[in-house]
């Protein structure tokens, strides 16, 4: 009798010990293998040039839609989401404060890298451009040195990921303005062609301003 | 050595085995190669048991990373790029934005400044100070679905909308009836509540270890409905 105790409580040791190393596995393989998180589903908005709304504030008798796939939303904060891909170049996110406050998020597939608010604009401007380490390389060999650019520009982790755009209305009637504030963002994929007119365009109208 | 294992499931065998056949058939399988029988349990046990504990961890809310301030719990490190990794599988299975550290700072509360879970039979008084920030939002975040005939009255108060007295201080009154000055309707009839405090671009995200007790809004149960 004792041998065949004694070989299955081995035998649930290992059982334990294989256990534990599934468990860590599951968890670390988890934001990899999942199709419902946000980098995923903000995939959908990686063609247009405005923020995907993901929260619209309620307004008025108007409920916030069905779209929200936020968990648990602020019901004070417009939330929209900007998908990117830097394998197509990099992405331009421009934004002109108002009187509410914003905030930009990049988030990657790990979590958030970088975070500015709207009390970082310059001029009333909110430039950020993401790009990868060979992007960014290319941009400051590319820089004019009588005429820098204003640009804020972060290297990403990944190619792929998605800002996140927070638009807070702190009174009801606030709401769709900051609803269309979300909207009235530009992401846009700056194409190597046109990456220096653009770059001229942004910072000609800075100075005109 | 060997005869003990036919031995000790030949004597269980007869009770069981009459019943299905399956088992007879895993009984006479484990009685012609025990060693094959355990390598089975043993992949099965670790198999099961490891993805059902990392379902179990992963499917709530996040399991380690808050810090308790009061009666709240301050999550600085749920939208960080050096979150843990069970932070980072929930907020993939819930498909959760959460606030980066330079946009703000979520902080939740289940239970009141005794201990006990919020109900949403009970009145409570939310009030006192706020940490600094430039704008902050208390909303009522209960799980499980909104109740279909019950009107969405209001879900929360930001930091410009809210009544204030004299000396700035604020007291919200979360209640199942009308309340004068700040009321926060309970968002079901029975069932436990859940506050989130969030409080957007504040300094103190970067370094949430200096709150303390009398820097977050005190939650105080008043009484409760029969």
């Amino acid at each position: 009798m004792r041998p065949v105790s004694l070989r299955f409580v081995y035998a649930t040791l290992i059982g334990l010990v294989l256990a534990g190393i599934v468990h860590v596995a599951a968890v670390l393989a988890i934001p990899a293998l999942s199709e419902t998180d946000a980098v995923s589903r903000a995939r959908t908005s990686e063609n247009l040039d405005h923020p995907q709304s993901i929260y619209t504030v309620a307004t008025g008798d108007d409920p916030s839609p069905a779209e929200a796939w936020l968990p648990i939303p602020d019901p004070a904060v417009a939330v929209g989401v900007c998908a990117y891909n830097l394998a197509d170049g990099p992405m331009r996110v421009s934004a002109r404060t108002g009187a509410l406050s914003l905030s930009l998020a990049a988030h990657g597939r790990r979590g958030a890298f970088y975070a500015v608010t709207d009390q970082a604009a310059v001029r009333g401007a909110l430039d950020l451009v993401i790009l990868t380490r060979a992007q960014y390389d290319e941009a400051l060999a590319d820089d004019d040195e009588n005429d820098p650019s204003r640009d804020v520009r972060i290297v990403a982790p990944d190619t792929r990921g998605f800002v996140v755009v927070r638009v807070i209305a702190s009174l009801p009637s606030q709401r769709p303005a900051a609803n269309a504030a979300v909207q009235a963002v530009s992401c846009t994929t700056d194409t190597p062609a046109d990456d220096t007119a653009t770059g001229k365009d942004a910072s000609g109208k800075g100075t005109g301003r | 050595m060997k005869l003990t294992i036919p031995d000790a499931f030949g004597r269980a065998s007869p009770a069981r085995a009459p019943r299905h056949g399956a088992v007879r058939f895993i009984l006479r399988l484990w009685r012609k190669s025990s060693i094959a029988g355990l390598a089975v349990y043993v992949l099965a046990l670790g198999a099961l048991l490891g993805l059902a504990s990392a379902d179990w961890a992963t499917s709530g809310g996040y399991p380690f990373g808050g810090v308790q301030v009061g009666s709240w719990t301050a999550w600085p490190r749920a939208g960080a790029a050096n979150a843990d990794p069970y932070t980072r599988a929930v907020n993939a299975r819930r498909g959760e934005i959460p606030l980066a550290v330079g946009e703000g700072l979520l902080l939740t509360a289940a239970v009141d400044d005794s201990g006990q879970a919020l109900d949403a039979t009970c009145t409570y008084r939310i009030g006192g100070a706020t940490p600094p920030a430039r704008a902050w939002t208390v909303t009522v975040a209960g799980r499980g679905p909104r109740e279909p005939g019950r009107a969405p009255l209001r879900e929360g108060f930001t930091s410009t909308e809210v009544l204030r007295a004299a000396d700035g201080r604020f007291a919200i009154m979360l209640a199942p009836d009308v309340q004068p000055g700040n009321w926060l309707p309970s968002p079901r009839a029975s069932g436990p509540v859940r506050l989130a405090l969030r409080l957007y671009d504040t300094p103190v995200a970067a370094s949430v270890g200096a709150l303390d007790r009398n820097s977050v809004p005190a939650i105080t149960r008043l009484g409760c409905a029969p």
